[in-house]
């Protein structure tokens, strides 16, 4: 995961990355997706792949960092096999989001930010996920997981292979 | 053109002028931190809130457009909690460090939250911390927690070089300015970040803890790092010399001027004025012979050069002039000349390496008047003189601060030219090699110590103003020469620069018609010539975005 390799992307990947662009008035607008390929391509989007991105743009590598900073969902680091991403925002806060963070910490033995040794997990503490109904609330890879309680956060954890 | 009202009073203003500028025009002030003329509208700080009657809330001046018939209030209660408010949020996070920042006494947090802010803090949480003293290149300190964030140096490095180096990173209250890892700001226009800053996130790391600024004294003058002549307030600190080791001028600040440099300056000429309080400063006249080295009166120097050019045929005197030199001094220069009928002048010496202009303000040509000096008539074959020199022709040579060692000619050439002339005078701000061996050295004051004029490339003659006292006994050039001029049995103009110049335009058809009063503060076209004005910067020019 972590072996070196070239940032180029396939005639087929630029072609996808041509038609993205080809989608809106400044081709600026393609940059969120085309992140989204770069981090599936490569693992993550190291600073070499937000050049690599810039140039593809034309746009100074500074702003495309500002995107990749901006969100959660781009990794500068390898990630762990699964992400797990605990909403800190307002609705879940009230909702005791704190002691569900803390609990997940404790658990998997990491910050957030951090991965746990053996690549299984990367935690995140993120802003409002939309699901303030269902609070509190976090993300684990491409499911949202509801209301939760320390009990149902260990079982959760304890599925992640 | 619409005309509307503001606060009571009725303004017509071109289509397009949004309300800060139209307000401006009224001499209404309306606070503001993102909006800048020179770059696009980012609508980011939300300071600069105005009540417009029919919208229900306050609006944005900066991206709001004069429409006809609009009124327009700057001073409703409702807009001044507004700003309040808006004050309030920009300094939750805000270390309040301004007894260690620089920027204090010209920072417009503090001079907003005076006017318009005066609320009573309600933060009671820790503050988010962020880096402080980061440095982002040779000129420019990063302190991220005072920054409000309002994009006005990304803007600057997107949209004026062009250059692209500064984002905004992460996001919400840990948002930060920063630059891309592993790079720097390096362009030649890094120093105009400090400048647009309104807070003190970015400085001067030149300028830093050098002298506080409320100390500082300010002249109008012109920037002599190359023939464009940008626009420029002289900073100088003559009130308390021992905060800086008695350095006197404390920073080079632009000037706007429409048709020259609009707000900006590049970094070479920004930073182009150590030489002026330099330990290398020239500051008696010397004389030099088989009995040593002495510092003499001004009257013993005056008649012992004018002595000297007697002494000798006109044809056997050299004259290197400088491109560095004002008008004012060329042209009583050329009346030393005439007084004796001296023909062999010329002020064009290579520069060691061909300096690199670029696509924005900065020249190749490094001198702020060598379009003057060619106007003034000084302009001769330099080559061909020092080839004389050589040649043993010449036994008098006299150089305005030129370094002939430091040239492009071989300095073996140089040594044999300087071996056989007899007398060398030299004149000047610094010493350098030609001073170290000149038999007369006559001492001259540094632009900022005086008042004259340059013409720059494009024939504009721009001002300039003293901002502190010549150093010593330095003297403005067009002064010891006139007092050359008095002592070879002809008449100097008068005791004053423009004298000089009132002569210059009596007595040289290019320069007919202008007047001091007339070049005022931003210059005066030569007649004949005309300006393309400041140039487009290079981030308007290619298209970096999409
Ligand atoms: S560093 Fe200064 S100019 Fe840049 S965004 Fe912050 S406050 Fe604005
Ligand atoms: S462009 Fe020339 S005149 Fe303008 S600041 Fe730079 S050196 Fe000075
Ligand atoms: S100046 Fe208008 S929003 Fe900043």
């Amino acid at each position: 995961m972590t072996a070196t390799r070239t940032i180029v992307f396939s005639p087929d990947q630029l072609a996808e990355v041509r038609r993205l662009q080809g989608l809106y008035p400044d081709k600026r607008g393609a940059l969120l997706p085309v992140l989204h390929m770069a981090q599936d391509a490569f693992d993550y989007v190291s600073l070499e792949v937000q050049e690599y991105v810039a140039g593809l743009f034309d746009m100074a590598p500074s702003h495309v960092h500002e995107v990749v900073t901006f969100y959660t969902l781009y990794f500068q680091q390898p990630k762990g096999r699964h992400v797990v991403a605990v909403c800190h925002n307002l609705s879940c806060y009230l909702a005791g989001s704190r002691e569900i963070l803390a609990h997940v910490k404790q658990r998997l033995g990491i910050g957030v930010g951090e991965t746990t040794d053996d690549g299984r997990v990367t935690l995140q503490s993120v802003e409002c996920l939309c699901a303030c109904e269902a609070a509190p609330m976090m993300q684990v890879d491409d499911r949202y997981e509801l209301n939760l309680t320390p009990e149902k956060v260990d079982r959760i954890l304890g599925e992640l292979r | 053109m619409p005309k509307l009202t503001i606060d009571g009073k009725e303004i017509e203003v071109e289509a397009g002028t949004n309300l800060i500028e139209a307000a401006r025009r009224l001499g209404i002030e309306v606070p503001h931190y993102c909006y800048h003329p020179g770059l696009s509208i980012a609508g980011q700080c939300r300071l600069c809130m105005v009540d417009i009657e029919k919208t229900p809330r306050p609006s944005i001046a900066c991206n709001t457009q004069a429409a006809d018939g609009m009124v327009v209030h700057t001073d409703t209660e409702r807009v001044r909690d507004t700003r309040r408010s808006i004050m309030e949020f920009h300094l939750i996070n805000h270390p309040l460090d301004c007894p260690v920042c620089d920027q204090a006494g010209e920072c417009w947090l503090q001079i907003y939250y005076m006017k318009h802010g005066l609320y009573d803090p309600r933060m009671t949480d820790e503050k988010v911390h962020k880096p402080k003293a980061v440095p982002l290149g040779p000129h420019v300190m990063l302190d991220a927690e005072r920054c409000i964030l309002c994009s006005r140096c990304v803007r600057f490095c997107d949209e004026i070089t062009g250059t692209g180096e500064l984002g905004i990173f992460h996001r919400g209250d840990h948002s930060e300015i920063g630059l891309f890892p592993g790079r720097d700001l390096v362009n030649n226009y890094s120093g105009n970040v400090v400048d647009i800053c309104p807070v003190g996130a970015l400085t001067d790391r030149d300028f830093r803890f050098q002298v506080r600024v409320w100390y500082l004294d300010a002249a109008r003058s012109i920037c002599t790092g190359c023939a464009r002549g940008c626009n420029i307030d002289v900073h100088v600190n003559r009130r308390r010399p021992h905060h800086a080791e008695g350095k006197r001028v404390a920073r080079l600040k632009p000037r706007f001027n429409a048709d020259v440099n609009a707000w900006w300056l590049c970094d070479v000429g920004r930073y182009h004025y150590d030489f002026v309080d330099a330990p290398t400063r020239l500051t008696a006249p010397v004389r030099r012979n088989n009995a040593g080295t002495a510092e003499i009166a001004w009257d013993e120097a005056v008649s012992g050069v004018a002595e000297a050019l007697r002494r000798y045929s006109p044809d056997q005197v050299g004259v290197l002039a400088s491109p560095r030199m004002a008008n004012e001094d060329l042209l009583a220069l050329r009346r030393v000349l005439e007084a004796r009928a001296m023909r062999q002048v010329a002020y064009d010496v290579p520069p060691p390496a061909l300096a690199e202009g670029d696509d924005f303000l900065l020249r190749s040509d490094r001198a702020p008047n060598r379009r003057g000096a060619e106007l003034i008539g000084l302009g001769g074959d330099t080559g061909g003189l020092m080839a004389s020199a050589r040649a043993g022709r010449l036994k008098c040579l006299w150089v305005f601060h030129h370094d002939l060692l430091a040239s492009g000619w071989p300095a073996a050439d140089v040594r044999q030219a300087l071996d056989r002339v007899e007398t060398l005078i030299f004149t000047g701000t610094n010493a350098n090699a030609i001073s170290e061996r000149a038999q007369w050295v006559l001492p001259a004051a540094a632009w900022v110590e005086r008042e004259g004029t340059f013409t720059n490339f494009e024939g504009r003659v721009q001002r300039f103003r003293s901002a502190v006292e010549p150093l010593g006994q330095a003297l403005p050039e067009w002064d010891l020469l006139g007092r050359i001029v008095a002592a070879l049995g002809g008449t100097p103009a008068g005791g004053r620069a423009e004298l000089w110049f009132r002569e210059l335009v009596r007595t040289v058809p290019a320069f007919a018609g202008l007047s001091y009063q007339a070049i005022g503060d931003h210059g005066q076209l030569i007649p004949g010539a005309t300006s393309a004005g400041a140039p487009t910067p290079p981030g308007r020019r290619v298209k970096v975005h999409g």
